[in-house]
């Protein structure tokens, strides 16, 4: 059971003897499960700021056509075009890797050789998904 | 139910709503982030575009700050910063969203 009072102490002595605390990324061998575990942090970090971008630019819609034109040129030039395609990655990644987490939530994926696939899976199909939305935004279908 | 559980709880169906409107965004959003104006104020403007959105932005907010707390939970140590964190990322996620929807409900053709 649960003993919160427990795990402060714990924590404390972790804390006050300077022991170090997980995940030790330095330490442990790179392998999909941790490489997939920190990517989708990073990624979920990415996204909430790729959002406050996206509410920038409905401000700059807001605000009006000459305010709108220099969102319009960014959007437009090459890093413009880089920014939308890593957009494209990162929720196609974000989705991904949040189905895998939902299908562990229902109890289902947890062998060793079953995480290993869906990890996989998940990588690779985040570029599949960043071309496949791509086209289908550019109506090329 | 523990306030941890409740939280846990909150994330999963936040972000099962958040897949498809993620999805719903990005298509529309490459379709037209290189568009005129007049155009992208058309998409703002019409439903369902208009409330999709700002389901979008407010789900895409509450899932974020929920998660963001965790990462704040596993990295800051200091429970004044770890707090101070928390109260600056929810009053960010509150703030964005109402002002972003308040906007786009304000815009005129």
């Amino acid at each position: 059971m649960f003993n919160e009072k427990k795990v402060t102490l714990v924590y404390k002595s972790n804390m006050e003897n300077k022991n170090p605390l997980s995940p030790h990324l330095q330490i442990y061998k790179w392998q999909i499960s941790s490489l997939l575990s920190i990517t989708h942090r990073i990624v979920g970090v990415i996204n909430f700021f790729s959002i406050i971008l996206i509410c920038i630019w409905t401000v700059f819609i807001i605000f009006g056509q000459n305010n709108y034109q220099i969102i319009y040129n960014i959007f437009n030039s090459t890093f413009g075009k880089f920014l939308i395609i890593s957009l494209c990655w990162t929720f196609s990644f974000h989705i991904l890797n949040e189905l895998r987490h939902l299908i562990w939530d229902a109890g289902y994926g947890f062998d060793l050789k079953v995480a290993k696939i869906t990890g996989i899976v998940a990588l690779a199909g985040s570029f599949v998904l960043t071309i496949l939305f791509y086209l289908l935004g550019r109506n090329f279908f | 139910m523990h306030v941890s559980t409740k939280k846990w709880l909150f994330t999963k169906i936040s972000s099962l709503i958040l897949i498809p409107l993620m999805i719903w965004f990005l298509i529309n959003f490459v379709s037209i982030y290189d568009k005129e104006y007049n155009k992208i104020l058309e998409f703002f403007s019409k439903q369902p575009s208009k409330i999709l959105f700002s389901v979008f932005i407010v789900i895409a907010f509450f899932f974020s700050a929920l998660t963001i707390s965790e990462i704040f939970e596993d990295y800051l140590h200091d429970e004044k910063i770890k707090n101070v964190a928390n109260k600056v990322l929810y009053l960010f996620a509150i703030i964005i969203p109402l002002l972003t929807i308040l906007g786009i409900y304000n815009l005129n053709i």
